[in-house]
């Protein structure tokens, strides 16, 4: 008696003594029906390491992502440098700084008077801005020779209150790629934002 | 739970060890002690990174971090740039790079703070990978001086790391000595408790075990631990042959928490170790009516006629027996077809089809399982490390694929290009030779160079008639023309007043001449220097032209050799993918049939009981009333006999060793 109802149990029971992974945050919350013991079954003592073909499979997974990621750094290099040559190059960024005073919705960027983008931002964006994330926003290329670029910066400004300023800079576009930043601070002291276009030489 | 995995997100090594710079937000604006300083943009392209990696998008980040640093425009930011892409890395759970590179890193003058959260990140990814010594090392590198909630968490993996290992002594001073915050400490009693029990220390155990079982808590995650403690408790307590002590202990069990059919069939089981039957068919029979998939209703499919026979009652034994035998029939036959249907290869684009996020984290998983036959097996394979990472991994080949399809599209785009602008440049050169051709760059030069001669010696000689307007110079002329006659008559008397007059004139002619002499020196000079910048630039777009004339074809064959190459590594890389993400596939089914196949076995092993409880049923009555009350014992391995020991009480379930 003893020895069968110890083995019809063994199979319902096995999950109870293994360590609480939960709380690891490892597992998917487990449903009200989970059957347990084949997930919860401790690992077989001593080696502890996964299976081998598992191993040999996540070791290959691991070195194809890896060719993959470097073939797409190839890929972006050879793009930028097909479509943007660096003696045409001119790259736009922006930027924010606190962001107490402003928050953003849309950038509008016009080159020559002329349109080159119109963004808008959604909150996940524009968070990332927040932390510390500068975002190329535009691409472009440009003629060797004097440019007027304008950006316009549309959001809520101080007391929730619709807010537009605009920004102007007038470059000299040299034989070398040209970086600009567009950058929204907060001015302190006369509590509003401020938006400038620096000139990364 | 969602709360303990938000928090443990990659903010990873990013947020995390970047503590991240330029006073962006108002906690970037305060330095921390530990992390490293903020401070404002330094490299643009490195922000640019960053932007990618707060949004979530470790695939972008890390495509342009490489970039970036192949270019060589993250000089100012390069530690920090090196250390967020072992962070990327490891969000791609690539580790091996990812273990490469922070041991590279790691071992300079990184902060403590950093140090100890790569560590951490590293051991804690290698551990749910499985890679367990390699997890140890790294989780041991990290010093106790850091954040106590990570440090707790440490511990933990730790100690878990060694229960996998079947370390339990070392686990159980691991956990002896362990002190963190208090939900955390429910999991170390919980764990420190099932050490113990596996080294038949229950004495010891049943003291943790009964903490964690009676603690007080509205949180859904502890009280599903709370569940799990008093289950464990309550079976090892019946094993040991303690039923009365393991009842309540088992009754603490939440009704609708997950754990409540397994607490139901060991509430049967106290009941029946204490020799209360009738009152053992209570939780049985309310178990009977959940849904056969768990394993703890199926085992009550025996034990209610397992009850019933001891009870005496053989004909609802023999009934229920009877049901047993059917339900079992049913079930193997719905498991045999779901293996069916995992055996067509679709599993896994069923369990992915759902899944509509299209960017690669490190703690995805997945959650919901498709409205599918088999679906409902599987519950406890996703619940699986094992069956989990590999389905990120098949899940991330997936995004790849459709990665370098994207690329080969914009790759064909640039042949097209490249196409186009060789055409251009063919229709462009012939003009261009015309151009050059015609233009004597030289001789313009030649020209530009005795013009300025010329005027050097206007201004030596004072020659002001020179830079006179063509009337001005023509009057001069004439005026010379007459003085020159004069000259030649100097007695004639009737030249007299034409002498004066000329005199005049002359005077006249020359005071204007020299008045505007300077202003038309200067402006003169001001046309020479026009006519250098211009020749300067004429000369400058020629040796352009002539260099674009040579160099586009290189330039554009360079470019058509990259693409031809870049292309090359797009088919051999999706050759590669294909032959992976087939294995991948397989080696998860396996592991789903496997999952199947062992449930099976079990339900095909109470059939077996069953039918032959049954047959000993049929046989007894057949023979006669029984002498004493027939055992219903259920006979697990065929050919066992049924244990005729009328009187002994099922011994409870739980096994010594798990």
């Amino acid at each position: 008696m003893n020895f069968k109802h110890r083995m019809v149990s063994l199979m319902v029971c096995g999950a109870l003594l293994s360590p609480a992974w939960m709380a690891m945050g490892e597992t998917p919350p487990a449903p009200a029906t989970a059957d347990a013991p084949a997930a919860d079954a401790p690992a077989p003592p001593a080696s502890g390491a996964p299976p081998a073909e598992l191993k040999t499979l996540d070791q290959e997974v691991q070195g194809l992502k890896k060719d993959v990621v470097d073939l797409n750094k190839d890929l972006f290099v050879l793009q930028e440098q097909l479509l943007f040559p660096a003696n045409t190059q001119v790259a736009l960024y922006i930027s924010m700084d606190v962001g107490t005073f402003f928050a953003l919705d849309s950038v509008t960027v016009k080159i020559d008077n002329k349109e080159v983008k119109n963004y808008l931002y959604t909150a996940r964006e524009a968070d990332a801005l927040l932390k510390g994330g500068v975002q190329q926003i535009y691409l472009g290329n440009l003629k060797v020779g004097k440019h007027e670029l304008v950006a316009f910066f549309s959001g809520k400004g101080p007391v929730e209150r619709d807010y537009k300023r605009g920004a102007t800079i007038n470059f000299d576009k040299g034989v070398g790629a040209k970086y600009l930043e567009l950058k929204i601070t907060d001015r302190v002291p006369k509590h509003q934002p401020e938006f400038m276009i620096k000139d990364w030489e | 739970m969602q709360g303990v995995i938000n928090t443990l997100r990659p903010l990873l090594l990013g947020g995390l060890l970047l503590t991240v710079p330029f006073a962006a937000s108002p906690k970037n604006v305060t330095p921390d002690p530990n992390g490293l300083a903020p401070h404002a943009v330094e490299d643009l392209a490195y922000g640019d990174v960053l932007f990618y990696f707060y949004e979530d998008d470790y695939f972008d980040s890390i495509t342009r971090l490489l970039a970036a640093r192949q270019l060589g425009r993250v000089p100012h930011t390069q530690e920090e740039a090196e250390l967020l892409l072992g962070g990327l890395y490891l969000s791609l759970g690539e580790h091996v790079e990812a273990g490469r590179i922070f041991e590279a890193l790691l071992n300079k003058n990184t902060s403590e703070f950093v140090r100890n959260r790569a560590w951490f990140y590293l051991g804690k990814v290698w551990y749910q990978r499985g890679y367990l010594d390699e997890a140890e090392r790294a989780l041991r590198q990290v010093s106790d001086k850091m954040d106590q909630r990570i440090n707790a968490e440490r511990y933990m993996l730790l100690a878990q790391l060694m229960m996998r290992q079947g370390r339990y002594d070392e686990a159980i001073a691991t956990l002896s000595s362990w002190h963190g915050a208090p939900d955390w400490t429910a999991y170390a009693q919980f764990n420190l408790g099932v050490a113990l029990v596996r080294r038949d220390r229950l004495p010891e155990a049943i003291s943790y075990l009964d903490r964690v079982g009676n603690m007080q808590t509205r949180s859904e995650e502890l009280l599903a631990l709370k569940d799990k403690a008093n289950l464990a408790l309550g079976f090892a307590l019946l094993q040991a042959q303690r039923a009365a002590e393991a009842r309540p202990i088992l009754q603490r069990v939440r009704l609708e928490g997950p754990y409540s059919s397994k607490a139901l069939l060991g509430v049967g089981w106290a009941d029946a170790g204490m020799g209360e039957f009738k009152r053992a068919l209570v939780p049985w029979l309310a178990l009977r009516k959940r849904s056969l998939l768990d394993s703890a209703v199926q085992e009550s499919f025996l034990t209610v006629p397992y009850a019933y026979a001891q009870l005496a009652a053989t004909g609802q034994a023999a009934d229920f027996y009877n049901s047993a035998i059917e339900s079992f029939d049913s079930e193997l036959k719905r498991i045999d077809d779901s293996i069916e249907g995992i055996r067509s290869g679709k599993l896994l684009d069923r369990l992915l089809n759902d899944d509509k996020k299209d960017t690669l984290t490190w703690y995805w998983q997945l959650t919901t399982v498709p409205n599918a036959p088999e679906s409902r097996y599987l519950y406890a394979l996703l619940a699986s490390n094992e069956f989990q990472e590999g389905l990120k991994n098949y899940r991330e080949l997936n995004f790849m694929s459709r990665n370098l399809d994207d690329w080969r599209d914009d790759v064909s785009a640039y042949d097209d290009m490249l196409d186009t602008r060789q055409e251009a440049y063919n229709q462009r050169v012939p003009k261009a030779d015309a151009v050059l051709a015609a233009t004597d760059l030289d001789r313009l030069t030649q020209k530009r160079v005795d013009f300025e001669s010329r005027i050097n010696e206007i201004e030596k000689s004072n020659d002001v008639a020179a830079l006179g307007t063509p009337e001005e110079q023509q009057t001069w002329a004439r005026l010379k023309r007459i003085e020159e006659y004069l000259t030649a008559h100097p007695d004639d008397p009737n030249l007299s007043d034409i002498r004066e007059k000329h005199r005049l004139m002359k005077g006249v002619m020359y005071w204007r001449l020299s008045e505007s002499f300077r202003a038309r020196l200067w402006n003169e000079r001001r046309s020479v220097k026009e006519l250098e910048g211009q020749l300067k630039e004429t000369q400058k777009r020629a040796v352009l032209v002539k260099q674009a004339r040579v160099g586009t074809p290189l330039t554009t064959g360079g470019y058509a050799s990259r693409v031809a190459a870049v292309r090359a590594r797009i088919d051999q890389l999706h050759e590669r993918m294909a032959d992976v993400s087939g294995r991948q596939n397989l080696f998860l089914q396996s592991l789903a049939i496997r999952e199947l196949e062992a449930q099976k076995v079990r339900i095909e092993t109470y059939q077996v009981q069953a039918r032959y409880e049954l047959a000993a049923i049929y046989d007894r009555i057949s023979n006669g009333p029984p002498k004493s009350p027939p055992s219903a014992a259920p006979n697990v391995t065929p050919g066992t006999p049924p244990n005729a020991a009328p009187d002994t009480p099922p011994n409870p379930p739980p096994q010594s060793q798990p």
